[in-house]
């Protein structure tokens, strides 16, 4: 047998069937179809359907006819544009939270060898470990009233004037931050790691200084790996139900706990589904910059 | 714009290669990262803990034994391990034939088809569930354990099928040929070369997706409830009933070590950067 070199020009040893060949593009069709039917059926299929839903109207008939009136009926409503806006706002704080947080310890880790940066990395991947649940647990106890924040405050530097974020919006903020610091140096420190020690040697060598460096050669081949950061950070806060249920207040509350609301306390389904819509069309544009960025990225990878 | 220029740059000139901002920044890190942990697991032993004592006033163990014999804790603990069995072994069912077809076989829209799943992330999670949610209300699976288990399925495609295709790509074919050279079947060829060598990434991949199904907790309470209570959702009953404090925090050191433990074994298996590949980088 000949062993070529490239992958896709082997012959096909494993595939044979009795006397017959089956082709390998429809072996490969058959055995990819069913988690494609899973996706179909439970994403694709689901959102389309609240989609098609809250688009049309039932004319007294029974024919059906295309109408916004559900849209219109969420902007009238203030509670629910209030809970839109505070949605946005929380998620905005929260993203750039987290990018101020992330990119210095991520720009740390790239440059320090040794120890301290092996402990500074476990620290900051330590949250991926935590299942949402725990963490949000352990958090209201860590940040509510008489917990143990408060509590090192008072008796280390005696400062009396700390006010709980528990049950306020920033406790929203603080735990999503909490949840997602993990995976924001991950993909930041992947990304840095991919600039290699030679370039930005070059450039001192010919003179640039270190903010030229950075400004000039890191932050334009870290432009992929902030946008997913930036996008995927959007679309986890702004699609999160746990965290802002359990931390949050209740009123204004985020998307969230405001859609399943609607549909489990108020018993409102069609209602809720149009909450759920504006959210995918609100996310659309950040989800299409999420996955060409990655996309992009694998194709670069697999040539 | 030129202040705000040497602003930056004189702070980063005094960051870069200082070891006491390193130092700063592990101390932070230390208390913000690890306190909410640490503080759980004081609350497990606690019997009374007045405030602004730093650590319990009085020291007990007398609460672990009421927490496990809480039934619905017991119910909880039993349907959780078994929806997570189910929905770890019918994500591979679905997902491991196809991780091999995407790692070995060529046709047309391959790396399409691979791509696609990024689906599952491209969604913001919860209003994804709704419109879910609302066709298992039309399908009456609100409240039943097959919608429990199909909802966090949802979760698991992308992991149980990235991981598992890049170790089958991982695979040297010329120790499959070898093998095929010497007059060995195709299938004494797959269980007895290739199943060993992709066997811890296969491993950790399951683990990973029984972990998260065990701790999925927000599919889980809008399909679920009130029929159906895995462990996480009656630990949101324990935190919305404010009942005693150490019920939670001893559920949660009984919970969490053992993820932990998990968890950690599975990340040694995989190379450092495949669980960022569950997110897409």
């Amino acid at each position: 047998m000949t062993v070529t070199g490239s992958r896709g020009s082997l012959p096909e040893p494993a595939t044979y069937s009795g006397r017959f060949r089956i082709p390998q593009s429809v072996l490969g069709y058959t055995l990819i179809l069913l988690p494609l039917l899973v996706m179909g059926t439970l994403i694709l299929y689901p959102a389309f359907l609240s989609v098609s839903d809250t688009l049309t109207d039932r004319n007294p008939d029974g024919s059906l006819q295309v109408s916004l009136a559900d849209y219109a009926e969420f902007f009238d409503t203030p509670l629910a544009v209030r809970n839109l806006a505070f949605s946005l706002r929380i998620t905005a704080i929260t993203v750039a939270v987290l990018f101020l947080l992330g990119f210095p310890i991520s720009l740390y880790l790239r440059f320090t060898r040794g120890r301290l940066g092996d402990l500074i990395q476990s620290l900051a991947l330590f949250p991926l470990f935590v299942p949402g649940i725990i963490a949000a647990y352990a958090l209201i106890r860590f940040i509510g009233d008489n917990g143990w924040l408060e509590r090192f405050l008072v008796l280390l530097f005696g400062y009396e004037g700390f006010t709980s974020p528990y049950l306020r919006p920033a406790g929203i903020v603080v735990g999503l931050a909490w949840e997602g610091i993990s995976i924001t140096v991950l993909i930041l420190t992947a990304g840095l790691s991919q600039i290699p020690d030679s370039l930005l040697e070059t450039a001192t060598d010919v003179g640039a200084n270190r903010w030229q460096s950075f400004w000039r050669i890191t932050m334009p081949l870290m432009k992929r790996s902030v946008l997913i950061v930036l996008t995927l950070n959007f679309l986890t806060v702004f699609g999160s139900f746990t965290i802002p249920y359990l931390l949050g207040p209740a009123s204004p509350e985020m998307m969230g706990p405001y859609m399943r609301r609607t549909f489990y306390d108020a018993n409102l389904p069609s209602r809720a589904q149009v909450q759920a819509v504006i959210t995918f069309l609100i996310s659309g544009i950040v989800s299409l910059l999420y996955v060409r960025s990655v996309v992009s990225q694998k194709v670069e990878e697999e040539s | 714009m030129t202040v705000m220029r040497s602003v930056a740059e004189r702070s980063l000139r005094l960051v870069a290669g200082r070891p006491w901002f390193g130092i700063c920044l592990l101390l932070l890190l230390a208390l913000v990262v690890l306190g909410p942990m640490l503080n759980v697991f004081l609350w497990a032993f606690t019997r009374n803990w007045t405030y602004p004592s730093l650590l319990p006033t009085i020291w007990s163990i007398e609460f672990w034994d009421d927490t496990f014999t809480r039934a619905d804790i017991a119910e909880g603990f039993i349907d959780s391990v078994w929806i997570s069995l189910i929905v770890t072994g019918l994500s591979a069912i679905i997902c491991l034939p196809a991780a091999y077809a995407f790692a070995r076989m060529q046709f047309p829209g391959r790396t399409f088809f691979l791509l696609s799943f990024l689906a599952t992330n491209a969604f913001p999670r919860f209003g994804l569930y709704i419109t879910i949610a609302v066709i298992f209300f039309r399908l009456h699976l609100i409240g039943t354990v097959p919608g429990v288990v199909l909802i966090q399925l949802v979760n698991t495609l992308l992991f149980m099928i990235w991981i598992p295709t890049a170790a089958f790509q991982g695979v040297d074919r010329a120790l499959e040929e070898a093998a095929l050279d010497v007059g060995a079947s195709p299938l004494r060829v797959f269980v007895q070369v290739t199943l060993p060598l992709v066997a811890p990434a296969l491993a950790a991949a399951l683990l990973l997706t029984f972990v998260g199904a065990f701790y999925e907790t927000q599919g889980a309470l809008l399909v679920g409830v009130p029929e159906v209570q895995t462990l996480p959702v009656v630990m949101i009953r324990l935190i919305n009933n404010q009942v005693i404090v150490q019920y939670g925090a001893i559920l949660s050191v009984a919970l969490w070590v053992p993820s932990l433990l998990l968890l950690v074994f599975a990340q040694r298996v995989l190379r450092g950067n495949t669980i960022a590949s569950g997110f897409g980088v």
